[in-house]
């Protein structure tokens, strides 16, 4: 019996023991650090992790399938210069379109999450009748999508927005900011098509047995499409929301963020090899991974050490992933 | 140009160009499809054929990234008409690819 307990306990440490370690830096930055246990503090990294929860959501679907979306930097990006070229002043002197009255805001955003979910749909295409591998097809997007952000925008940066679009980075609704409701409501919308749709079921199925899911007659290919439409929507709106929060975008917006989404789901529990992961996953990996990244800020962690930190966590959680799978098998 | 001009342009098609060079080299030396396909899929026909075209197909989706890289700094409609071309090239011959010598 105290074998058993034991193992378990093993067990509990190596599947959670990133984020075990990095709840134990969390408690120590609060501890010597001033200002890190404050409502302001608290409130700006829960702004920082709704754009990238959403990504993460995004990508936790194409994970699950074993599958993967590296084009969510690039689509991120396209999104908020799209935003931005839609939603900019009358009197701006650089304004894209001089003469458009700027649009509604969430017609806006609507626009953007269509274009995006297109190219989605595109990348879902190539994988599921073509048969090209995810990382491939989405890499061949992602260069699509950044030659297309460059032509539409010159490469130039965007500002001079409208404060009906800026208010979504800044205002708040029952003390709590739009974009941190903004990511509730995803959240919620993707934990109820993950649990309680068809589709749903059809991406786990996908995920833990292509083969036995398309004898068993799930519509494989359709399913795939609406995986990766889907997820390419919500990098848009990610767009969208960071192009509210920094009052401006360029087709830089978003470089990276991909693969930190990729990390954070897998710390999460989202794994790699296909067929697990929860959204609640995807809300752990993005909130540890945020977290560790201020806590390392208010260290005083080297700016380039950072990133070689954030590197082995990453690895360590892919490998702690990869270790679970075998064990599975 | 400085360094840092060019890489802002062309640094991510050059990204792309380094990772499929990568997997192709790798996939034409050691033949092991798994590395393209994944875990999950059936096995191939013909591992060999199988990996030799799959490696030939992302090199020269490599290349065209490469050139994409430098087009860029010439006429981008050019750079991405070049690249959606060889895209739909690259895709249209791995179906036929896969169909061959795939499971």
């Amino acid at each position: 019996m105290a074998k058993i307990n034991r193992k378990k306990i093993n067990d509990f440490l190596i599947n959670n023991g990133v984020i075990i370690v990095m709840f134990v830096l969390v408690i120590y930055t609060g501890f010597t650090s001033d200002n890190f246990f404050t409502s302001n503090n608290l409130m700006n990294i829960l702004m920082n992790i709704s754009a990238r929860l959403v990504i993460a959501l995004g990508i936790a679907g194409c994970v699950i399938t074993a599958g993967c979306d590296l084009s969510a930097g690039r689509m991120i990006g396209f999104g908020g210069c799209i935003a931005g070229t839609l939603l900019q002043k009358m009197d701006y002197s650089n304004k894209f379109f001089p003469d458009m009255e700027p649009l509604n805001p969430l017609l806006a955003m609507v626009i953007v999450m269509l274009i995006c979910a297109f190219f989605g749909t595109i990348t879902g295409f190539f994988i599921a009748y073509l048969s090209v591998p995810p990382f491939i097809a989405t890499l061949a997007m992602m260069e699509i999508v950044y030659g297309i952000s460059m032509i539409y925008t010159k490469a130039t940066p965007l500002g001079g927005y409208v404060k009906a679009y800026t208010d979504i980075g800044s205002g708040k609704f029952l003390g709590i900011n739009y974009l941190i409701w903004i990511a509730i409501i995803v959240a919620a919308i993707t934990w109820f098509i993950f649990n309680m749709t068809r589709h749903g079921k059809y991406m786990y199925a996908i995920g833990g047995n292509t083969q036995a899911a398309e004898v068993a007659g799930v519509p494989v290919k359709l399913t795939l499409i609406l995986i990766y439409m889907k997820a390419a929507a919500m990098y848009g709106l990610a767009g969208f929301m960071l192009g509210a929060k920094s009052g401006g975008a360029s087709v830089q917006l978003g470089y990276g963020y991909e693969m930190e989404a990729i990390a954070a789901c897998t710390i999460g529990g989202v794994s790699v090899t296909g067929g697990r992961g929860r959204v609640s996953s995807a809300v752990i990996g993005v909130t540890v991974f945020e977290l560790l990244k201020v806590a390392l800020q208010y260290l005083g962690v080297d700016a380039n050490a950072q990133y070689i930190a954030i590197g082995i966590v990453i690895f360590v959680a892919i490998s702690l992933d990869i270790r679970k799978y075998i064990a599975r098998k | 140009m400085q360094a840092n001009e060019f890489f802002e342009v062309a640094g991510i098609p050059l990204l792309l160009f380094v990772v499929l060079v990568y997997y192709g080299v790798r996939l034409w030396m050691v033949k092991d499809v798994t590395i393209v396909r994944g875990k999950n899929k059936p096995p191939v026909k013909d591992e060999t054929m199988y990996a030799k075209w799959a490696s030939a197909l992302i090199l020269f989706l490599a290349f065209a990234a490469l050139i994409m890289a430098f087009l860029l700094f010439i006429n981008a409609y050019a750079a991405l008409g070049e690249f959606v071309g060889a895209t739909l090239i690259m895709g249209f011959l791995w179906r036929r690819m896969d169909q061959k010598y795939g499971g």
